[in-house]
């Protein structure tokens, strides 16, 4: 059970259910020049899609050395406004010893968010003091900031080059303290706002880190990423992850995002076409 | 003879670990998951998914002292878990084969068999065999008066064990200005508490530690009229969780003796409150309880435990990245205590009227949380005893996992709890196969 506390621990809550794009523009996008804007439409487009959102989730952790582990999950989202405050539930089937374990967070924009976790080998409904967001999200190469979204207000973004297909900013943090990079690049796709790469930089210049989106889709307009990578550059241990079974204002209703759902997990949402 | 045998099961344990690892690299290019991965979701079967895994597991004492026996663990478990999802209701399953090479014994227990059932909008129900806990205490229970096992606990089995299962109804109530629970447990299921056969305890007969032997065999309360029922009523306003809690049943453990000496269960009826939420950048709690002895309502009666407070107030916080670190302080106080004074046949060993326990949390975790280094301790100031809990888990893989700690003990008095326990002082290891 310690190592279950572990897989959550500190690695705090949960996925934005997909990396999911605002509704694709039928003309093209006039170009952007202000790269606040263009961060807060990235923002908007990769964790906000819909009301709310159904997807189901599968991660494969590749460590240094090749040996691999999975995680298989569902995840229901739902937002309570335009790049503001998230709930999120996820239940995990996979492997055996997190079968069961469900996570309930309350995303703040405003404070640091609630987070519940539920072990069910104790039906003990554990909540979870807030931490450092930049730590293994289950044992995976993801952060807790990657899958929830950092927020804008975080650092200082610059637009330093704009390509047929994407917006190049560099980011800086307002507080490097907190943070383990000294700068960060993104490349934003000009006509749906999807991050396509991030490279995290660190003090001496080296590129140490990369998260890539490899594979969009679209779902009820929403274009989405189903597939991306994660690669710890210096050490060559990967995530992948994938998406699958996505769907869009299912009409998630709040108290599914309650203590009911943790020891009685909302099966009527959690499986497809539910 | 049993001291060789905890030996040979840790060398075990550790040669098989030595194994695991290649034997995980061979797996990830073997079947199973890897398939299905690449098969791009293979969907779940209809039919119900088997999990769980097998445990062995090691452990010996670690001073001189006299002790039933050297080993306090060895043993070879085996659990499986299953779920039969039915048009509106689930069904879940979990059991286990336990050979216990320690008290030489070989049990099947089922740790679950229930019976899920939503009613209408608002109501769950649970009825069956099954884990139930509540509270807001880090392995302090005030308000949770569900059945523990603490001869697992302190002998170094997963801390999963701590709970003990009940046969119960659950039902759950939840609405937008409060959520309630009530649990009825139709016959007294009690603490498993130490018997003196695995472990040395402090025997009020000698007036000192030893083996007690015959084991303590106390008469529990059984049959329908013995059934507990516990009420929680709770609700989080903003971030700040706030319960109410109720309990008409029996002091978990044997501490009253009956009419013909027997140690037994104490009618008892509870009432009390816990409030939970963040403060600054880690969370804080706390609880409060009170246990009303039923038959002893003057404390008086030296063969009854007398009515009791109990309080709790803890904080919980990151201290750096990846390390988490907690504490808490916990109280107790016996009411009329002037009256189990006079009344104590010997005074010596007559529980303090204020007892006090702090406890500390430290968590590390390293590797992609892979690796978990943990501390956990309880100091009691007022008893002068203390239970010292390292750990250290290793998850090799999807399917192997290490793990190996110690449980320490020590204090100034025989009588304690903790320092009752000084003799059983133990290291274990545990090595754990999922499937």
């Amino acid at each position: 059970m310690t190592q279950v506390h572990a897989l959550f621990g500190g690695c705090a809550a949960l996925f934005a259910a997909v990396w999911t794009g605002a509704v694709a523009a039928a003309d093209p996008a006039p170009t952007l020049t202000d790269a606040d804007e263009i961060v807060d439409r990235a923002n908007l487009a990769a964790y906000y899609a819909g009301g709310d959102g159904r997807s189901e989730a599968r991660m494969l952790i590749t460590d240094s050395q090749g040996r691999r582990q999975l995680r298989q999950f569902t995840v229901l989202r739902r937002d309570e406004a335009d790049g503001g405050d998230q709930e999120f539930l996820v239940v995990f089937s996979r492997p055996a010893d997190v079968r069961g374990t469900v996570y309930l967070v309350e995303k703040h924009t405003d404070r640091d968010d609630d987070r519940w976790l539920y072990l069910p080998g104790l039906d003990l409904v554990k909540r979870i003091s807030a931490g450092d967001k930049r730590t293994s999200f289950v044992g995976s190469h993801y952060f807790y900031e990657d899958v929830s979204g950092r927020l804008p207000d975080a650092d200082h973004h610059q637009l330093v080059e704009t390509t047929d297909e994407h917006y190049v900013l560099r980011h800086e943090p307002h507080d490097p303290d907190t943070v383990e990079f000294a700068e960060y690049t993104t490349w934003i796709d000009r006509e749906n706002f999807l991050p396509m790469r991030i490279d995290y930089t660190n003090a001496a210049g080296t590129i140490y880190r990369r998260v890539e989106a490899q594979s969009v889709d679209t779902f009820q307009g929403h274009p989405t990423v189903t597939r991306t990578l994660v690669s710890d550059l210096l050490s060559g241990g990967t995530t992948e992850m994938r998406f699958r079974n996505i769907a869009y204002d299912i009409g998630l209703p709040e108290s599914v995002f309650t203590e009911r759902s943790l020891r009685a997990p909302p099966r009527q949402w959690l499986e497809p076409n539910g | 003879m049993k001291r060789l045998l905890a030996a040979g099961l840790i060398a075990g344990v550790l040669g098989i670990t030595a194994l695991a690892a290649p034997v995980s690299a061979e797996e990830s290019s073997g079947n199973g998951w890897e398939d299905a991965w690449d098969d791009d979701w293979a969907d779940e079967p209809d039919r119900p998914v088997w999990s769980g895994f097998v445990e062995l597991a090691g452990g010996t004492q670690v001073v001189a002292g006299e002790t039933p026996r050297d080993a306090t663990l060895g043993e070879l478990r085996g659990q499986a878990e299953t779920e039969w999802l039915g048009e509106g209701y689930t069904l879940s399953f979990k059991g286990e084969v336990l050979h216990d090479e320690v008290l030489n014994d070989t049990d099947l227990e089922v740790r679950e068999l229930a019976l899920q059932v939503p009613v209408g909008t608002a109501l769950d129900l649970k009825a069956g065999r099954q884990v139930l806990t509540w509270g807001t205490g880090d392995l302090l229970f005030l308000n949770d008066l569900f059945p523990k096992d603490f001869e697992s606990f302190f002998a170094g089995r997963d801390d999963e064990y701590l709970k003990a299962p009940s046969n119960a109804i659950r039902i759950s109530a939840y609405h937008d200005w409060l959520n309630a629970e009530v649990v009825w447990t139709p016959e007294f299921e009690p603490d498993r508490y130490l018997d003196g056969e695995r472990f040395s305890l402090f025997d009020p007969a000698a007036g000192a530690i030893g083996v007690v032997d015959p084991p303590l065999d106390a008469a529990t309360p059984d049959g329908l009229s013995s059934g507990e029922l516990a009420l929680r009523l709770f609700k989080r306003v903003r971030a700040t969780e706030y319960a109410l809690y109720a309990y008409r049943g029996y002091f978990k453990q044997p501490s009253a003796v009956n009419r013909q000496g027997r140690p037994t269960f104490a009618p008892m009826t509870a009432f009390g409150m816990s409030v939970r939420a963040p403060l600054g950048s880690g969370l804080v709690n706390g609880e409060f309880a009170w246990y009303e002895s039923r038959d002893d309502g003057n404390g008086d009666d030296p063969r009854v435990p007398n009515s009791q407070a109990r309080w709790l107030i803890g904080y919980e916080r990151e201290l750096i990245t990846n390390l988490t670190g907690a504490v808490q302080y916990y109280g107790e106080r016996i009411a009329d205590y002037d009256a189990l004074r006079s009344s104590a046949p010997n005074r010596e060993t007559l529980p303090d009227k204020w007892r006090s326990l702090l406890t500390a949390r430290l968590s590390y975790r390293a590797m992609r949380d892979t690796l978990t280094l943990g501390l956990f301790a309880f100091v009691s100031p007022s008893d002068e005893d203390y239970h010292l809990r390292p750990t250290v888990s290793y998850r090799v893989s999807d399917t192997w996992r290490l793990s190996a700690g110690a449980n320490l003990f020590g204090g100034r008095k025989s009588h304690t709890f903790f320092g009752q326990l000084e003799d059983n002082s133990n290291v274990y290891v545990r090595l754990r196969r999922y499937y």
